[in-house]
């Protein structure tokens, strides 16, 4: 499954350097390793006692909050759209990245189609899984098509009210 | 004139995609708006083959559909459900009309 | 002079919805070129307001808050004879729809509706809708705060939000800024009412999980009293819960009221204060200058002082019964004396209810130039309103609308039906409502009649989603399908106003679809027959109860 960074240079397609590891396989000494919750919470001391980076990969039904204390030891969370207009992972998203200070890569999977690609990226999304054609080239594209945004997110764009207020009071000024 | 209401004919139907108007499958394969060229799937299983060549040509429509239809003796053929003669013959009532200045 | 007396766009507006049309505009051209599925593009366009209907596509355009100028509504005109059949539908959540509309020209009727700032986004799909308002806003006299300046302010936050595009269904807001509440604020998924507590500071009362529809519900208190620069942050912790604990697994339990219902409203709130209390200090707290921004934008047009007694009206009154009647009905009280708010009834006897030709249209936006301030305002009960017309104009307000058809004296009466599109239209509905609404009308024509009947709400849906607000009519009627044949359930006793909310009780199994008019005509009668002094008729429902009207109306059909 192609796998999508902005900041990739060829097509924006990069390689997925991480093993999406099963539940029931062992987990390797080192290397980066995606798991799921459950994995995650079963196994949490080893995973995080090895060399490699882990990830955690989260059905969208799954609760942020569990993860928040471990979030800066954590280099991947990989959220879930099941079907692209199931919107739960949206406000995962603004959770990790806002309330929880997730720095890591913040992947988009499953349904993942270039027309909510803008919405993702103003909820934290910086990677995406998609099969969909024409996805890298929408990606190139996203961030060009709203110059104007009515409300702030993590994303840290100003929205229209605050530089409404910025241009008032410049006049005043 | 005698109707044949057994439910065993079908017709193909859809909107286009293009404005939404409602069309059905003629033999030819094609969509036309006139139900009277629509092409008449008269068991089941030529239902069954009739709705595959409507998705086969699913293009331009959206979302093809088998519709029920009775025939007369002439051979005219009208939807059994409300809704669906409604869908194929318009509004039961008058609208008002664009350069008028009250309801007639 | 401001153009207008209500939220004036800027540059951001403009250049936000011209960029939505033109991502529009490139979706339309990859569906139409195969690039798209109809299951991947469905929710690009309905977030747009297009929606597939029986015969075609139908555009429904956003009137915020059921506001709109006099060059709006001309605009409104213009589209509809270009792009459609030279009419629209006013619906009953103040937007506007054109029944006829192609896939391929609705870029460009978009491109042409953003010349006059407007747009049809969010007007459907499974994001937040457009915000209604109390349609006598800024003009009513027991008005505490315009709630207009707050469905601005919700709009924005609301528009395009990259969290709540994809929630489980759609969500609706309405809000009051009178006790007597006009918005129906009770039956939406969020019903925000302004009050003044007792420190006289005003805030909202926020109210969530009502909702009409297949489970119809009065909507419950989370907070007694928020202060308002925390509107949004409130709204945005709501939102987030619903997004994240509402329904998915099934269509017809997805809205927020079944999540209220299913976890109770002490849960419910428990959520939205834990998840508020970390949103509040954040970015979405409104400062003093944002919002004096945009009341500002709402000041009211400067009117002149006028008389509220003017000789050629009384004389009028004295000498034109039906004008005397439209006076009556068709206006009310204005904050100022010398000042009405009239309601053009777009009720005309038999005609579709809420309908509108482009001429109409342009002849209704000429009376509000001459005589309004050039504002209209849309009603939930799909008429239009001039806020602001001086007594002394009354009579020349008559006799234009009179010329348009428009001032039948029904408002709120027998024949001001409210009724959805239903079978003739819509692809979710059992029955047909617009024939049924046209044949009462009909039926009970004559005025003087009307008015002895008294106010009467009669509200009619074609199917179980009560578009046409059955649950709340005094009289509600829902179209339903059996076997193939249209018949009519018949409710008494709903009621969405004066800040009462009830839900109607069904009288019994439902009655043919030609014997709906016999059965309104003995529910009439059993009321006139039974009323005390000045009794209306939901008031003498609430005292003699359901059988008197069950039994005479059974015999009747």
């Amino acid at each position: 499954m192609p796998l999508y960074r902005e900041e990739a240079a060829t097509g924006h397609i990069v390689e997925d350097p991480w093993l999406r590891l099963a539940d029931d396989a062992a987990v390797p000494a080192d290397g980066m390793v995606l798991v799921s919750f459950a994995r995650w919470r079963g196994a949490r001391a080893v995973l995080l006692a090895r060399r490699g980076p882990v990830g955690v990969a989260l059905a969208n039904a799954d609760p942020v909050e569990a993860l928040a204390a471990d979030l800066p030891r954590l280099d991947l969370v990989a959220l879930h759209f099941p079907k692209f207009s199931d919107g739960r992972a949206y406000s995962q998203a603004r959770l990790l990245r806002g309330r929880y200070g997730y720095q890591g890569e913040l992947r988009a999977t499953g349904g993942v189609l270039q027309d909510q690609i803008p919405f993702m990226l103003r909820c934290g999304f910086d990677s995406f899984e998609s099969e969909q054609k024409g996805f890298g080239e929408a990606l190139a594209k996203a961030r060009t098509l709203f110059s104007v945004v009515y409300q702030p997110t993590e994303d840290g764009r100003a929205p229209a009210s605050l530089l409404r207020l910025k241009r008032r009071n410049a006049v005043v000024s | 004139m005698a109707k044949n209401l057994s439910g065993d004919l079908q017709v193909a139907s859809a909107n286009r995609l293009s404005d939404g108007v409602v069309v059905w499958l003629d033999d030819a394969g094609d969509w036309t708006v006139r139900l009277d060229r629509a092409a008449v799937a008269r068991d089941r299983r030529a239902g069954e083959i009739l709705l595959l060549r409507a998705q086969a040509e699913a293009f331009a429509v959206i979302d093809p559909f088998l519709v029920a239809v009775a025939e007369d003796n002439d051979g005219t053929i009208e939807p059994l459900s409300l809704r669906e003669k409604i869908r194929a013959s318009g509004l039961t009532f008058d609208v008002i009309a664009a350069d008028a200045v009250r309801y007639a | 002079m401001p153009d207008t007396y209500f939220y004036r766009y800027d540059d951001y507006d403009r250049t936000l919805v011209a960029e939505r049309v033109e991502q529009f505009r490139h979706q339309v051209r990859r569906r139409l070129a195969g690039e798209l599925t109809e299951e991947q593009f469905k929710p690009l366009r309905l977030t747009n307001g297009l929606y597939l209907q029986l015969h075609a596509y139908m555009l429904r355009i956003a009137i915020p808050y059921g506001t709109l100028s006099s060059r709006q509504l001309r605009k409104l005109a213009d589209i509809s004879r270009k792009y459609d059949r030279g009419y629209g539908h006013f619906t009953t959540r103040q937007n506007l729809q054109l029944n006829w509309i192609r896939l391929e020209d609705a870029p460009d009727a978009l491109a042409e509706l953003a010349e006059v700032d407007m747009h049809a986004l969010q007007t459907s799909g499974n994001c937040i809708r457009n915000v209604t308002a109390d349609h006598f806003a800024g003009a009513a006299a027991d008005e505490i705060e315009d709630p207009r300046i707050w469905a601005e302010i919700v709009r924005q936050w609301s528009t395009l939000h990259p969290e709540f595009t994809f929630l489980p269904r759609k969500f609706k807001i309405a809000i009051t800024g009178s006790p007597n509440d006009r918005a129906a604020v009770r039956v939406h998924d969020i019903g925000l009412r302004l009050w003044r507590n007792a420190e006289g500071e005003a805030g909202f009362e926020v109210i969530v999980g009502g909702g009409l529809g297949r489970t119809p519900m009065i909507g419950k208190t989370l907070r007694e009293f928020l202060p308002k620069n925390e509107l949004l942050a409130y709204l945005e912790a709501t939102l987030r819960v619903y997004n994240r604990y509402g329904r998915r697994d099934n269509l017809y339990k997805a809205r927020i009221k079944i999540l209220v219902h299913e976890v109770g409203v002490e849960k419910m709130r428990a959520d939205v204060e834990a998840e508020y209390a970390e949103t509040r200090d954040g970015l979405l707290g409104l400062s003093d200058e944002t919002i004096e921004a945009i009341t500002r934008q709402f000041a009211p047009p400067p009117l002149p002082h006028r008389s509220a007694i003017v000789p050629q009206v009384e004389r009028q009154k004295f000498e034109d019964a039906a004008f005397a009647l439209w006076l009556k009905s068709n206006t009310a009280p204005h904050r100022m004396a010398g000042y009405r708010i009239v309601t053009a009834s777009l009720k005309p006897a038999g005609a579709p209810p809420g309908d509108a030709s482009a001429v109409q249209m342009e002849g209704v936006a000429d009376v509000a130039d001459a005589y309004s301030q050039g504002e209209l305002r849309v009603s939930h009960e799909q008429n239009l309103i001039f806020p602001h017309v001086a007594v002394e104009d009354l009579p020349a307000v008559y006799a234009a609308l009179g010329r348009l058809g428009f001032a039948e004296a029904n408002v709120g009466k027998v024949t001001d039906i409210i009724a959805c599109p239903g079978l003739d239209y819509c692809a979710l509905a059992n029955a047909r409502s617009i024939p049924v609404a046209q044949r009462i009308s009909n039926h009970f024509a004559n005025l003087a009649r009307q008015h002895d009947i008294g106010d009467l709400k009669i509200k009619i849906s074609g199917c179980i989603n009560a578009c046409g607000h059955h649950h709340v009519g005094h009289i509600g009627i829902l179209g339903v399908d059996k076997n193939g044949v249209e018949l009519y359930q018949v409710s008494l006793g709903g009621d969405v106003d004066f800040g009462k909310t009830a839900l109607g009780t069904i009288l019994g199994p439902a009655v043919a679809g030609d014997k709906v008019v016999e059965a309104v005509d003995s529910l009439v009668a059993t009321y006139l027959d039974s009323r005390a002094e000045g009794e209306r008729f939901v008031d003498t429902y609430r005292r003699i109860g359901a059988e008197p009207f069950k039994d005479r109306m059974y015999a009747a059909v």
